[in-house]
């Protein structure tokens, strides 16, 4: 089945839904498709908030927030990787994104003045991140959700992307894969806006969704479309032991402090300025120091305390993760203190597009987690990341209307062709009579990441998970699934989220062994200082599986000059 | 340990139950289990997922007969006896096979939707009624550059409605949609409610909308609803308030 719309959106997360709301505004005939149906994307996890300026809460000295200073920490954060124009243009469209969410039915947490409540976060120097309790990106999503479906979009939901089609010089739609009924469609468009989140259940230990899985990054590959700074990935300093399911850094913004085995608030060596609140990639590397040091428990985690902050203020701030605790650790954290360890938690790299989110490929754009505008360069601040889904979800929107008249209405040629060779793809999966199982791929893909690729990196470890991602490639086109039906058949999806994991983990390996210095969250322990000389750059990957090369591209400078990073 | 699993696909008359031996784990969930039964013992198994953290209200279903989000649900504490909740009974938890409590997690899909295949349930019903009372915002000034202040007590009273995340546990528990397929349901009339209570919301009129036999007042009170909360949103009290206020004009 063939459909035909000026603009597809693929992922109805924030970034998905508040794009669509833009084009679909402006008149242009636009759909979303999502894996799952948009609600239960993963942007609906966000627990902390979304920065801005607002200056609703004075900062030190009683001095007033501008978008400026957040552009400073933003910038800072990044350890001068991010591409500063895009950052000004985040910093400067903060407020009025706030706001904006506000007014379409949000309900953020208030002031005793009615204001927008905002609380401290890591790495900035103002009470800026403005919540909904814990539940900001519930918040968030069910109202875009709701707009949505007031206006009407279509959303084509449980369709699993498959490829999409470029001709010679543009992309001109995609195939999906509809769960239910085990049928390719054919999307024709004019422009298609990726949207796809993060690729974060490469690695163990994730705070993600199980179905972050870095579709939309693999697809990008296939199309020929390079993925940007792909090494950066960052751990989160504190998921709860065991399922790695995120405790918010909003706790430690509320006065949670981080404690060894010895009961010692060890931040104070590490970042005594500003201890447990210093950026993620500085936390989540002391509590590995501790643990490395056999400071940490039994079973590798160290502990979160909220006692001192007092139940009420649990109750109300942090309900949702005195919850979580309650669940899934059994503890109550107004009685004991949380276990907590690093996780990977978010990917600053992915879809290389420009300022204004247009890829390589005329027609193919991309927004939010899957793309790399950098606004977050080596490290991102909490709270940066949901902000990025609203802000460009609504400005690449804006560059997509204004493209759109430019843009002829592609031939059916190409998807018809598209359709055909998804469909031999599946065939060929299904018929498939290996033996390997793809969930010990799978498994030993998780560990690799982690251990090669994790908080520490070196290259002869690199180098090693590297050639161990290459044997992965081969033998997964050996994996043979039992259920062969082609509708409602989950392995034949997670095998093809396997498919693309294994792809896209490569381009964070080749990415990481060829930075040879450390920067923000990728931390070299054979190379352990920043090197501006020869990496104040961006890198760029492309290629097919098992054959991808790397290059680099300037970082745009100019508000600020690259100092040392202190916290 | 075992867990005793719902089987149906498209072509049965009747639906069949397997029973699958899983590893233990410490902490292990159901969802970690139906995982793990996916991946190592039948790769045919249909249930769906997301977030894994009780928060995307995907994975509702029918676990030992209570209507529970499986990723939040622990497999040891349940075949200990400490998650019992104790509903009020309804056709939809009905005996359907023989199970040991002790031994074995019984797992099957929410009731009151139609069975898409095993664990997957149709959810177009459930959400027709969400759309049915017109979730979204209808602000009364339009596009003003400043946020509007809201009384923080305000948006303490709207964040018990705000947090539903639409995982139809509610719905999948009422003994009321049983009996009343058309009944509108706990979680519409709750989010129904957040809109009404709004105080930025200019329409006024929105608890009309369920003025209607399936609406307002086909719920008999029964707090089965209540029980299987994961987010303990109250959609009873929401009910009760709301008929209270149509009465006084009425
Ligand atoms: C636990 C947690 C808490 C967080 N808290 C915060 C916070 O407090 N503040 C903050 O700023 N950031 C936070 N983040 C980060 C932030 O939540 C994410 O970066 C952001 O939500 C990503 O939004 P997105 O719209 O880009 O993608 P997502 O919300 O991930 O949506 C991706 C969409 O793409 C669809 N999709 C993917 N692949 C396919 C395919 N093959 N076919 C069809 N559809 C597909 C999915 O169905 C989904 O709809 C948090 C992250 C985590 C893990
Ligand atoms: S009210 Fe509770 S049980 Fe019902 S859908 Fe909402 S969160 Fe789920
Ligand atoms: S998987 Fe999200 S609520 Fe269970």
């Amino acid at each position: 089945m063939i459909h035909e719309y000026e603009v597809v959106i693929i992922g109805g997360g924030l970034a998905g839904l508040r794009a669509a709301l833009q084009v679909f505004d402006a008149g242009v005939d636009v759909a979303v498709i999502s894996k799952v149906n948009p609600l239960r994307s993963h942007s609906v996890a966000a627990q902390g908030g979304m920065n801005a300026s607002l200056g609703n809460v004075r900062g030190p000295e009683g001095s007033v927030d501008t978008w400026k200073n957040h552009a400073y920490d933003t910038v800072k954060g990044s350890d001068y990787l991010a591409d500063q124009d895009a950052v000004e243009i985040m910093c400067r469209e903060a407020p009025l994104s706030v706001i904006e969410l506000e007014h379409l039915g949000t309900v953020w947490s208030r002031l005793e003045n009615g204001k927008i409540a905002q609380r401290p976060f890591g790495g900035a120097g103002f009470p800026r991140t403005c919540y909904a309790a814990d539940r900001t990106g519930h918040n968030a999503l069910h109202t875009l959700y709701e707009q949505v479906n007031h206006r009407k979009i279509p959303i084509y939901e449980e369709f699993f992307v498959t490829s999409l089609i470029r001709n010679q010089e543009r992309c001109t739609g995609c195939t999906a894969l509809e769960f239910l009924k085990g049928e390719i469609h054919g999307f024709i468009a004019k422009a298609v806006l990726m949207a796809t989140g993060g690729f974060g259940r490469i690695f163990n230990k994730s705070t993600n969704a199980l179905i972050n899985t870095g579709d939309g990054q693999a697809l990008a590959l296939r199309a020929g479309v390079p993925l940007k700074d792909m090494e950066f990935v960052q751990f989160h300093p504190t998921t709860l032991y065991g399922t790695n399911i995120l405790i918010t850094e909003g706790a430690r913004g509320e006065g949670g402090m981080l404690l060894n085995k010895r009961g010692e608030r060890f931040m104070e060596k590490y970042a005594p300025g500003s201890l447990d609140l210093a950026p993620r990639d500085v936390v989540a590397r002391s509590i590995e120091e501790e643990i490395a040091q056999k400071r940490g428990f039994e079973g590798d985690y160290v502990q979160l305390d909220l006692r001192h902050i007092g139940a009420e203020r649990i109750k109300e701030r942090l309900p949702g993760i005195r919850q979580i605790s309650m669940d899934f650790a059994g503890i109550d954290p107004v009685n004991d203190p949380i276990p907590v360890q690093p996780g990977q938690h978010y990917s600053m790299g992915g879809i290389d597009v420009d300022i204004n989110g247009q890829t390589i490929l005329p027609g193919l754009y991309a927004a939010g987690e899957c793309a790399c505008i950098s606004v977050h360069g080596a490290n991102r601040l909490g709270g940066n990341s949901i902000l990025e889904t609203v802000v460009f979800g609504r400005l690449v929107a804006d560059k997509i209307i204004e493209d759109i008249n430019d843009l002829a209405t592609p031939p059916k040629k190409q998807v018809e062709k598209g359709i055909k060779t998804s469909k031999n793809h599946l065939e060929k999966i299904i018929q498939s009579k290996g033996l390997e199982n793809q969930f010990n791929i799978k498994n030993m893909l998780n560990k690799t990441m982690s251990t090669k690729f994790g908080i520490f990196r070196k290259e002869d470890g690199m180098l090693k998970g590297l050639g161990d991602i290459h044997k992965m490639q081969e033998i997964v086109s050996t994996v043979s699934i039992k259920n062969k039906e082609l509708e409602l058949n989950h392995a034949l999806i997670r095998l093809l989220e396997l498919q693309g994991m294994l792809h896209v983990a490569e381009s964070v390996a080749i990415s990481a062994i060829e930075r040879r210095e450390s920067r923000g969250s990728h931390k070299r322990t054979d190379f352990p200082e920043r090197n501006d000389e020869n990496f104040l750059k961006h890198t760029l990957v492309k290629g097919e599986a098992g054959n991808m090369v790397v290059s680099y591209s300037p970082v745009q400078l100019g508000m600020f000059e690259p100092e040392e990073r202190v916290y | 340990m075992k867990l005793k699993v719902y089987r149906y696909q498209e072509g049965m008359e009747y639906p069949e139950y397997d029973s699958f031996e899983v590893e233990r784990e410490p902490g292990l969930t159901v969802l970690g289990a139906l995982l793990q039964i996916q991946e190592q013992l039948d790769d045919s198994l249909s249930f769906r997922y997301s977030c894994r953290g009780a928060v995307c209200g995907t994975c509702a279903m029918l676990i030992n007969k209570v209507p529970a989000l499986a990723c939040r649900t622990q497999i040891e504490p349940l075949l200990k006896g400490d998650l019992q909740v104790s509903l009020f009974p309804y056709p939809g938890a009905e005996e359907t096979v023989p199970w040991d409590a002790k031994k074995e997690v019984l797992i099957e899909p929410l009731p009151h939707m139609a069975v898409i295949k095993d664990l997957m349930v149709d959810m177009d019903k459930f959400f027709e009624y969400y759309h049915f009372i017109q979730p979204v915002f209808k602000p009364s000034d339009i596009n003003p550059e400043k946020e509007r202040l809201m009384d923080p007590q305000d948006v303490k009273k709207l964040e018990e409605y705000t947090s539903c995340i639409l995982c139809a546990a509610c719905f999948g528990a009422c003994p009321v949609e049983g009996e009343n397929p058309e009944y509108l349901g706990p979680a519409a009339l709750a989010k129904l409610y957040r809109f009404h209570i709004d105080p930025r919301e200019e329409d006024t009129s929105r608890l009309k909308i369920a003025d209607i036999p399936p609406g307002w007042w086909a719920c008999d009170s029964i707090g089965n609803c209540l029980r299987v909360c994961p987010k303990k949103v109250p959609p009873i009290k929401a009910i009760n308030l709301a008929r209270e206020e149509l009465n006084e004009k009425k």
